[in-house]
């Protein structure tokens, strides 16, 4: 019987450390006990914008399943700032990818994209199947729109070739070993690093905003044991939700406050509340005036 | 002053051949009359799906201006059976044609789309704006996907870099130099195929579908004309659709008798109706090509169809089929 072995692009991400903690919680092993070898790849290991490069990482690992996280990813002004780079890298990584793991022989691939890719204008609760039902917030279409291409080359690549080719769509992750710079990170990794200074450097904690927008925060280890479960045991090719029920939903003061608390600075907490002079400095680049962003994960269910 | 360079990717093509004989009709001069080197590459010049061979093949010409036709096309049988080549392709081609002319200082880059992209749920006419308003059909989804994409890139190099980067939209393209094959043309090259083979073998013109869907036909010599126009002389980066005026939509029907008679087998004109119609009806709006460029005219319909059955009859043995 031919070794499973399961290869993990942008592996040392947030995500992907997401996932080798859940491993490590289950004592390394995979859910179904069955003996696995785990590639984590990181950008030093293979430059996945080169189609060759990649096609020749695929050639050598041949995994029997892939999990594609790698991604060029940024706050709400990385994305509005650099929107070339943000398809481009996006795109010819997505595309590397797939293409060579199909070229290898791999049936099974579980890529991520993302609740903020999906139509800016919609209804609430967001389901899977609307993502390409309208055009995405501009202020992140670059990325949007490379992200949106891991479904369709998903399901292009199943319907012609038979593969099992599928995606996850998390909401807001957080975790260990996140991205915390100061203009680029998303929201919860940037209130950690404000909080870290401001107990640091004595300074007030402001946070931008008026902290009322509600967001469905997904632990990155819950992530991990989700995308495992998805790549090793699951054979469904829908796109799938992964987030916590709806009224798990926080609002950013709720994570704001918390953060504060765990730092030890909640006197020095400021929330700007005129929301028309502040904006909102948050990765998932949503409308301001969007309050709440409910996602229902029916086919998780 | 540097020399003008348009690179046509695509050139041998249908549109390519267009645009080459609306510069011949100019006695092979551009619109304004400034000096210009035009090139036309084919497949067999670079493969576009190709990062690095792209590259070098735009630092080698160094266009000012790139009119990006190439693309893997075909019509309705084989989009719904090759969606993964068609999306993979194609995405490909248009991710590195637009990086590498980017990379090598290109600030015009024209690349054509096509109403079949556009949603397949949307009211009538379509509007440039309406794109990506919902999904494509599902049956040519990899080829209009990778399509669309042309249109976002275009703009995200623009937003970012400042460059004007815009798209053409065309309804039907019909012409010389098409490509004939019975499995995998477009409507009319298959129609023209089907007839000739009916006229020299005596057998019947066999219409798949029911003749009803209605399209916009455009002469491939008057896209050729409006393509050299928005890449030389046009500096706006909005899409534009290029399609004769709704009033002149046409059924698959009408063509089908209008090639019929052509080739002289109009009594032997049948349609199965077991076979996909495909989009029933897709009609475009020209309005913002008639506010951009009032006094362009569209070559009449008929008078396009005897050019383009012509040259097909002449050059049946040597054409793409």
């Amino acid at each position: 019987m031919t070794a499973r072995c399961v290869l993990v692009t942008g592996g040392s991400g947030l995500v992907g450390q997401g996932i080798q903690q859940a491993l490590r919680e289950n004592d390394g092993a995979a859910p179904d006990g069955k003996e696995t070898k785990w590639v984590f790849l990181s950008s030093k290991d293979c430059d996945l914008t080169d189609a060759k490069a990649t096609l020749k990482m695929m050639q050598e690992y041949k995994p029997t399943q892939v999990i594609h996280l790698a991604a060029q990813v940024g706050g709400l002004f990385k994305n509005m700032r650099m929107k070339a780079d943000m398809m481009m890298d996006n795109m010819t990584m997505n595309v590397n990818v797939l293409q060579s793991a199909h070229a290898v022989g791999c049936n099974r691939v579980v890529s991520v994209t993302s609740t903020c890719v999906f139509p800016d204008k919609t209804s609430y609760p967001i389901y899977e199947d609307s993502m390409h039902d309208g055009p995405p917030h501009t202020s992140n279409e670059g990325y949007a729109y490379a992200k949106r291409m891991l479904d369709v080359m998903s399901r292009c690549y199943n319907e012609q070739h038979g593969t099992k080719f599928t995606t996850v769509i998390p909401t807001n992750v957080f975790g260990p070993h996140d991205n915390y710079n100061l203009q680029d990170s998303h929201v919860l990794p940037g209130l950690m690093h404000k909080a870290l200074i401001c107990k640091r450097d004595g300074k007030d904690f402001i946070v931008w905003g008026s902290g009322k927008p509600l967001r469905q925060f997904v632990y990155s280890v819950d992530l991990g044991r989700f995308l495992i479960w998805r790549a090793l045991q699951d054979e469904s090719v829908e796109a799938v939700c992964c987030s916590p029920d709806e009224s798990d939903e926080v609002s950013i003061e709720t994570v704001a406050r918390s953060v504060a608390k765990l730092a030890g600075v909640e006197d020095r907490l400021q929330v700007c509340l005129a929301s028309n002079v502040c904006i909102l400095a948050h990765a998932h680049a949503c409308a301001p005036r969007k309050s709440c962003f409910l996602i229902e994960c029916r086919h998780l269910k």
